[in-house]
Order: structure tokens, then C-alpha cells, then sequence
């Protein structure tokens, strides 16, 4: 009897299910009405965007992960910011500055009637307060380094409440760029707990979106952890298009996590989402096209990525203790014969599909600033490779396809790789080929994500084939890597000796950080690209060309080299008049 | 020789209830403890979450909030007391305190699991029935689609409904509600919730199913030789009501004792269905919590874990004794 129970609710259950299930799926966004302005793009509706993970923090002072800078976009304000499609400086929250003669104090005049979310004015205060709440120690926020020049914090005074005066203590390269990373931070919500020391718990993920008081396009109404963030238009927002229309233009952004990129790909095709945090990868462009045909998606050539795999050996002598391969690693002249040795325009067609270009060094063609056509290259040649290696002393003496050193010490490494990364694992296969007919051998390896970044952080591995991301063009953003002090320098971490050819890059670098004339920047810095390339302490092939592809009814999309791809000018984008 | 025991009473229900009650306290004090002790004893640790380019105060701070400065014993010794006031500290990744993150992941998942066990056993114990009761082709194909299901692994499976979901739209192709439903009411939310559910319920159920298809068809075939079932059938009872009142329910005994360790099962297949349909649950938190080695989170979940196998054990033991009269009656063989 019980059983019989038991089935008659589990089938009751099935029905109502059943019930659910034949109703017609909605199309994203449904509910939402699109209404049009007559201009070129219409006011309303919502699009759906999705990203691997969810946040931890929506403190843009902490986060420093890839959502807190889309959260950040969407939801901050700056003074000023980087056009991700023009890279350069333009007007935010300030509509003008003025700079002293040494460019040294900038003085910010800020938009009249600015104001917060929830009502509040905006004023000089708040940015004031926020260069206050980054330089507390008790803060703790990544930013303090950004905006530290020559070993000394950005200041701010605010003789007025509309103006800023910003102070920086030396002479700074990137200069103004500097300013895109000071995220304003409201005063009124947030100065009892930087006063209480307890900023850097404030504005956690629990806390109540009404509290989130925001100067961006959008303001967060929900977030439901493991499944999406909801963001619906700031009614309070400052811009407004060409035509007067009042920006945003969507009413509402949701943000969904979705933590598989294959599910994410699939998802894209049916329309279920619009628009994605990453370019394509090499395996995703045939469907992704294919939908295109079908007129579901649109996929857009974005450029060169500006960043690009990267091959390297360990080049800490304490790694290596005695092992006597570390006599020919260490030697420029091996690490130039497998530059030799390998053909890039295969290594792009394999590993990339054909979709990447050669490259010879860390900046590619993908960052029109500073990319230095000039740079040493090394054109493939095997002959070339062989005859370089056999002038440090490896050949194949025994005859068994690996070279060796007089002592018979082979030149056979295992290089480390991230598992399950379809384009890691192609270029170390693809490498592994290329190198062989020279006789180097390689032994892919392929590891969990915390296990490499562990063997990469002790120094624990004999080579490594990875990618590091850009937040920035300019390379001053990427001093830590540069320096051989720097937390970054990843082919010798601890570095409390530097080569002769370190030493000059350190000075170069120094300097171009320190330049406000343009000009001579690039000419460091062109400086610095061929030292790096004549000792390659790490080896790059090629670079991806990026593909973008997201839902044909969404309008205004600029698709970025830089991350994030589309929502870097989300007040700017649409639906589609007539669209779902 | 059977024993015959006195039959059963409410200190007897008592008593079994307190030692299973018991068994799974120490089932989940074992699991959430090695589930500690080993993601700390892993390679890399949670600040490796923080980048290869990570400045070291930060580095040094994040070991310092989560104990990783203390030896092993002596952080597991440390969580223990507090896991003991439900203090199960917090997530790295979330930043947040764990147990809140799983009383949500858990209840999702609990959904999940039901809705795969209701499909799991409505598909797989009839079928069973048939192929363990008859011969023919449509036996064979029965169990040809069994062997199939079993085969395949679930994250093809997940996959694979995912691409359908897609390409078709008769489902959602992954979530666990519609962004229509934000603004929803409470029903609207749960038939919205129910569209949900049948994709990663089906990868969940669909190898379960096929697990209860062929331990239902070997406990059937086993049982219609058994002389009491030729002694019915010669007094003239139906084949239909011999099958269903006779031989399906002296083979139910095998068929609860796999119930507690379908429910663990279900436990570790929701790991990849919930990660590819992004359905929010205790799998994916676990996975999540791993790859990040997100010490206390990964402790938490796994204590989670305990609690739903300890309670799949139980519930497979009330059915044995619903089911079987012998064990009601405390006659053991």
C-alpha cells in the first residue's frame, strides 16, 4: 500500500514536471521590453553574460580577480579611464584636468551633479577618502602598489568639492594611466569602517546589495552564489549617448556562473547566453561559426591577443643543486638554438589552428603601444640549431637521437604544463616534434593548476610552458616581471643576483617608469625587448589571433584585446530593436 | 540453521536507531577529518589561488587566516573544536563562513538527488522486473541500453544532454532557475526549478537506473527458481500477480541494501553532472573547493557527504525493514 502511495506521488510529481518541461523554453531576456528611441539604439531590455566563477569580494579596493574588474566596470566609477578600444586616457567622472609643468600635480575638475546610487553627491571627498582607504596598512589592498610611484604613495586634496587635486611624488611613465586603477569608493558608506580598521572586510559578498552604493551603469541587486549576480540599470547614472538618451541602454545585466567552458560554448549557441568574459578558443571557432551561419551568433576578429604562451627553463641555479644539465641551461646559446630550432609558422597551424601569428618576444603585435617590429629574430633553421648547440658542446655522440655534453649528460627535461588546456597541451606536443630532429628531448607533464603555480612559487621544475595574463598594456604594469627583484620574474624567482643583462634591464626599466617624454619610453623600452630577445630567458612562438563571438541581438559590442572582452563599455551596449 | 530471535520491539527500533546515529557521527568525524588532512597534505595550497605573481604579504596573511602555518595535527585538532560549536570556519574562495555555503549547496543537491533516485527507480526496477522474468528481444534490448548507460561516463552523459538541451530547447541546458524567474513568484520559481531539474537529474539517474535494471533482472531471475514459487505457480496463481506479489518482493532484500550506497553514488556523480550543468550543489562546491584546495570548504563538504551516506545507510536499512519480514520479526539466517 505504501508503495503504491509512493508511486502515485513520485508520478504526480513526473506530470507536474512533465508540465514544466513542455512549456516553451524562454528566450534570454524574455520579459524584457525593448522600446525604441529612435535612434540608433534602443533603450531596455536585458542581456544575459557569464563567467567561470563567482565573486569573492565586492570590494574593488581587494578583488583582484577577472569578475571584480567586470564588477568594477559595471558598477565603479574613475576619474579617468583607459579606452579599451583606443588605449588611450580619456575623461570619466573629471571632464578635464590640468597638469603642472613637471607633471607632477594634476588638478581634476569633476563633473557638476554627479551622484551616487542611492542619492548621495559625489565629491572630491570620495576620491580623497578612497586614496585613504587603498594606503591603510590595515587595508591591505593590491592597489597601493599600482598607485605607488618611485617608492611613494599617490596623494589627493580636495580644495573644493568639485575638484581634486592629485600630487604624485615623482616623475611617473605611465603617468595618468596610473589613475584608470582608482576605483572611487563612496565616503558616506564606507568611512566608519576604514576609521573602525575594518575595510577590508567591508563590503563582502554578504553584504545587502542596498548597501552597494555605485557610480556605474549598473548597481547589483542580487547575488546568488554558485548561480548568477544581477545588475539592473543605476537610475542615477552620468552619461548619456550622443543623442541625449539616458545611459545605460539595457536595464538590466545577470551574470551567470557557469563554471564549465564547454557547457558555457553550448549555452552561447542556443541563446540561453549573450555574451561571454573570454575570445574564443582555437577549438571553439567552428561551431561558433557555424552558428554564426545560422545567424544565431556573430563572430568578430578582435586582433592579436597581446599575450602569448611562454616557454622557459628554470633559470635559479639553487633549483637545479648539481645537476649537471644546468652547465648548458644557463647558457644563452642553448636557449637560442631552440628558438632556432623551431618552425613558428607550424607551430601556429598545429597548435593554433592557424589562428595565431609568430612571435619572438613577450609583446606582440597585439599591443600597438609598444610591440617592436625590430626585435632579434631567430628564423628557423636546424642546421643553425645544431651548430649552436654543438658550440656549447651537445651532440648526439652515442647516436641515440639526444644530445649530450662531453660528460654524456643529455639534454632530455620534463616541461611542466597546465592538464586539460587543449592549446598547452598541443604546443608542448608540437614542441616536443619540433625539437627532437635537434636533440633536445622534452617530456610533457601535465599538471593541476595549484600544483603548477606551487612547483612554479618554489621553483620546483626543470621548464614550464604557460601563459600569464595583461591587465595593461604599458609595460610599467608589468614591472614585477621585468626586474630581476620583481615578484614576477618567473624564470628565476628570489633573484638577489641578477646577470650582467639583467642589470641592464633593471636599469632600462627603472628609467622608463621614471620618463614622463614618451618618446624615450619607447626607446627604453625597445631597448629592453632586444636584450631580452638575444638571451631569451623565456621563448615565445606565437600568438593567437582573438575571436569574440556573442548573441546577433546584441548592438554596441567593441570587443576588446583586453579583459573584460565586451563589458568594458557595458552602458553602451543594446538589444537589438524587435529582439527578444 | 536459522536463529529465531524475539521479535522486534520499540527499544529494539531504539537501540538500532541510536547505533546507526552513532556510526554516522564517526562515519562523518572520519570523512570530513581525512578529507582535511589530505587536501592539506596535497600539493599546493589555497594561496596558490592568489597567482604565481602574488605579493608574499598577501601570500603570508592567507596562511596565517587559515591555519596553515600550524602543523597538520594541530590544525585538524583546531577545526575539530570549533566544527564541534558548528563553526566550520571559512571559505577561501567565497570568503564567507562554510557552513552557510553548504546548508544552501546541500539543499540543492538534496533535490538533485531525489528527483535522480525517483527516475533511477522507476526506470530501472520495472525494467528489471522484465528482463529478470522473460526472455526475448525486448529483454536484450533492455539490457543492451543498461550496459550502455553503464558505460558511459557522466560527464559524456552530462555533455551530451547539455548539447540536446541546446541545440533543441525542450530544456534548459544548465542552471537551476531562468533569469525570467529573478522577479518570480514562489510557484513560478518552483516550475521553474522543475524545467530545471530533468537534464542533470537524467545524467545523474540514467547509470543508476541501469545499476537498479541489472541487480532488479539477477534478483528476479534468482528468485522465480526458488520452490515457492513453482509451489504458487502450481496453485494455479497468475504469473502477473506471482511476479509482482511474490517473486519482486522477496527479491527487494539485495535491492534496499544498494539503496545507502546509490545515495553515496549519487553523491560522487553529482561532482561532474552539477559542474557541466552548472546546477549549484554540494558536487560542485566539493570540485570547486578542491581545485582551489580550499581547506576548510573541501573539510566542509566532505562532512556534508558523511551525512548524506550515513543517511542513505539508514534509509536503506528502514526499507530492508519495511520490506522483509524477517528482519522485522529480528530472524537473522
Amino acid at each position: 500500500m505504501r508503495i503504491r502511495l509512493l508511486g502515485i506521488v513520485v508520478t504526480a510529481a513526473i506530470l507536474v514536471g512533465g508540465f514544466a518541461f513542455w512549456r516553451s523554453p524562454a528566450a534570454p531576456g524574455g520579459g524584457a521590453v525593448a522600446i525604441s528611441v529612435g535612434g540608433a539604439q534602443h533603450r531596455g531590455g536585458q542581456i544575459v553574460t557569464s563567467g567561470r566563477a563567482g565573486p569573492r569580494t565586492f570590494n574593488r579596493l581587494l578583488g583582484q580577480d577577472q569578475l571584480s574588474s567586470v564588477l568594477s566596470m559595471l558598477t565603479m566609477g574613475r576619474l579617468l579611464r583607459v579606452n579599451f578600444s583606443t588605449f588611450e586616457v580619456e575623461p570619466w567622472l573629471a571632464e578635464k584636468w590640468d597638469a603642472s609643468p613637471d607633471a607632477l600635480t594634476y588638478t581634476f575638475h569633476l563633473r557638476p551633479g554627479l551622484t551616487w546610487s542611492d542619492g548621495v553627491p559625489f565629491t572630491a571627498d570620495d576620491v580623497v577618502f578612497s586614496l585613504q582607504a587603498i594606503f591603510d596598512p590595515k587595508t591591505h589592498s593590491y592597489l597601493a602598489d599600482v598607485l605607488t610611484v618611485g617608492g611613494k604613495p599617490i596623494t589627493a586634496d580636495a580644495p573644493d568639492a568639485s575638484t581634486v587635486v592629485i600630487h604624485f611624488p615623482a616623475a611617473s611613465g605611465p603617468g595618468l594611466r596610473l589613475l584608470d586603477s582608482l576605483w572611487v569608493m563612496p565616503k558616506h558608506k564606507l568611512e566608519a569602517a576604514l576609521k573602525g580598521g575594518t575595510f577590508a572586510q567591508a563590503w563582502n559578498t554578504d553584504t545587502p546589495p542596498s548597501e552597494l552604493a555605485a557610480m556605474g551603469p549598473f548597481v547589483i541587486r542580487e547575488y546568488v552564489p554558485n548561480q548568477r549576480i544581477v545588475l539592473d540599470r543605476n537610475p542615477r547614472y552620468w552619461r548619456k549617448a550622443a543623442d541625449s538618451t539616458q545611459l545605460p541602454y539595457l536595464d538590466r545585466i545577470v551574470y551567470e556562473i557557469i563554471p564549465d567552458q564547454d557547457a558555457e560554448l553550448l549555452r552561447l549557441q542556443s541563446g540561453d547566453i549573450d555574451l561571454t568574459q573570454s575570445e574564443l578558443r582555437p577549438d571553439d571557432y567552428v561551431p561558433a561559426k557555424r552558428a554564426e551561419d545560422q545567424g544565431r551568433l556573430k563572430v568578430q576578429e578582435v586582433g592579436v591577443s597581446p599575450k602569448a604562451d611562454a616557454f622557459w627553463f628554470n633559470l635559479k641555479p639553487e633549483a637545479w643543486k648539481n645537476d649537471p644539465r644546468f652547465a648548458f641551461v644557463r647558457r644563452r646559446e642553448f636557449r637560442q638554438a631552440i628558438s632556432y630550432a623551431v618552425d613558428r609558422e607550424k607551430f601556429a597551424e598545429n597548435v593554433y589552428l592557424g589562428a595565431a601569428v609568430p612571435i619572438w618576444g613577450p609583446i606582440t603585435p597585439g599591443n600597438p603601444l609598444w610591440f617592436w617590429p625590430d626585435v632579434p629574430r631567430y628564423f628557423h633553421d636546424v642546421n643553425k640549431a645544431k651548430e649552436t648547440l654543438k658550440g656549447i658542446g651537445l651532440e648526439d655522440r652515442n647516436g641515440n637521437g639526444v644530445a649530450e655534453d662531453a660528460q654524456g649528460h643529455e639534454a632530455r627535461f620534463t616541461v611542466v604544463t597546465q592538464r586539460g588546456v587543449g592549446w598547452y597541451e598541443r604546443g608542448l606536443a608540437e614542441l616536443r616534434s619540433q625539437l627532437a630532429p635537434v636533440g633536445i628531448a622534452i617530456e610533457p607533464a601535465g599538471l593541476e593548476n595549484a600544483t603548477l603555480n606551487q612547483r612554479l612559487v618554489k621553483s620546483d621544475y626543470e621548464a614550464m610552458y604557460q601563459r600569464f595574463g595583461t591587465t595593461d598594456l604599458d609595460p610599467a604594469s608589468e614591472l614585477d616581471m621585468w626586474l630581476s627583484s620583481g615578484e614576477g620574474h618567473f624564470w628565476h624567482f628570489g633573484d638577489t643576483k641578477p646577470e650582467a643583462w639583467e642589470a641592464q634591464i633593471d636599469a632600462l626599466m627603472k628609467e622608463n617608469v621614471a620618463t614622463v617624454d614618451q618618446a624615450r619610453r619607447k626607446q627604453t623600452f625597445n631597448e629592453v625587448q632586444r636584450i631580452f630577445a638575444e638571451n631569451l630567458p623565456v621563448l615565445y612562438f606565437a600568438t593567437p589571433r582573438m575571436y569574440y563571438a556573442y548573441n546577433v541581438r546584441v548592438e554596441g559590442v567593441k570587443p576588446s584585446v583586453l579583459r573584460p572582452v565586451a563589458l568594458w563599455n557595458a552602458d553602451m551596449l543594446s538589444v537589438r530593436s524587435g529582439a527578444p | 540453521m536459522p536463529r529465531r530471535a524475539a521479535p522486534y520491539t520499540t527499544q529494539h527500533v531504539v537501540h538500532f536507531l541510536f547505533r546507526r546515529l552513532a556510526f554516522a557521527l564517526l562515519l562523518v568525524i572520519a570523512v570530513s577529518s581525512s578529507a582535511l588532512l589530505l587536501t592539506r597534505l596535497a600539493p599546493g595550497d589555497l594561496t596558490t589561488e592568489l597567482g604565481a605573481r602574488a605579493r608574499p604579504e598577501d601570500v603570508a596573511r592567507a596562511r596565517e587566516r587559515f591555519d596553515l602555518n600550524r602543523s597538520p595535527l594541530s590544525q585538524l585538532g583546531g577545526w575539530a573544536v570549533r566544527a564541534a560549536r558548528f563553526d566550520f570556519g571559512d571559505s577561501f574562495l567565497y570568503d564567507r563562513p562554510v557552513g552557510g555555503l553548504i546548508r544552501r549547496a546541500a539543499g540543492n543537491t538534496a533535490v538533485l538527488a531525489v528527483a535522480a533516485l525517483a527516475v533511477a527507480t522507476l526506470l530501472g526496477i520495472p525494467l528489471g522486473i522484465v528482463t529478470g522474468s522473460r526472455r526475448g528481444a525486448l529483454a536484450a534490448a533492455i539490457r543492451g541500453v543498461s550496459l550502455v548507460c553503464l558505460s558511459i561516463p557522466p560527464l559524456l552523459t552530462s555533455l551530451l544532454l547539455v548539447f540536446v538541451a541546446s541545440r533543441t530547447g525542450w530544456l534548459p541546458a544548465g542552471g537551476m532557475t531562468s533569469v525570467t524567474a529573478i522577479d518570480a513568484g514562489w510557484s513560478a520559481w518552483m516550475l521553474d526549478v522543475a524545467r530545471h531539474l530533468p537534464l542533470p537529474a537524467l545524467a545523474l539517474a540514467l547509470p543508476l537506473a541501469a545499476t537498479f535494471e541489472r541487480l532488479q533482472s539477477q534478483a528476479m531471475t534468482e528468485t522465480i527458481h526458488q520452490p515457492f514459487i513453482v509451489a504458487a505457480l502450481a496453485r494455479g496463481v497468475t504469473w502477473r500477480t506471482l511476479l509482482i506479489d511474490h517473486a519482486w518482493r522477496a527479491s527487494l532484500r539485495s535491492m534496499c541494501a544498494i539503496y545507502g550506497l546509490a545515495i553515496g553514488a549519487l553523491l560522487s556523480g553529482s561532482f561532474v553532472v552539477e559542474y557541466v550543468t552548472a546546477w549549484p550543489g554540494l558536487g560542485r562546491l566539493m570540485y570547486e573547493a578542491l581545485r582551489a584546495r580550499d581547506i576548510y570548504l573541501v573539510a566542509g563538504c566532505a562532512a556534508m557527504g558523511g551525512v548524506f551516506l550515513a543517511f542513505g545507510s539508514v534509509v536503506a536499512d528502514l526499507l530492508l525493514f519495511a520490506a522483509d519480514p524477517r528482519v522485522r520479526e529480528g530472524q537473522t539466517t
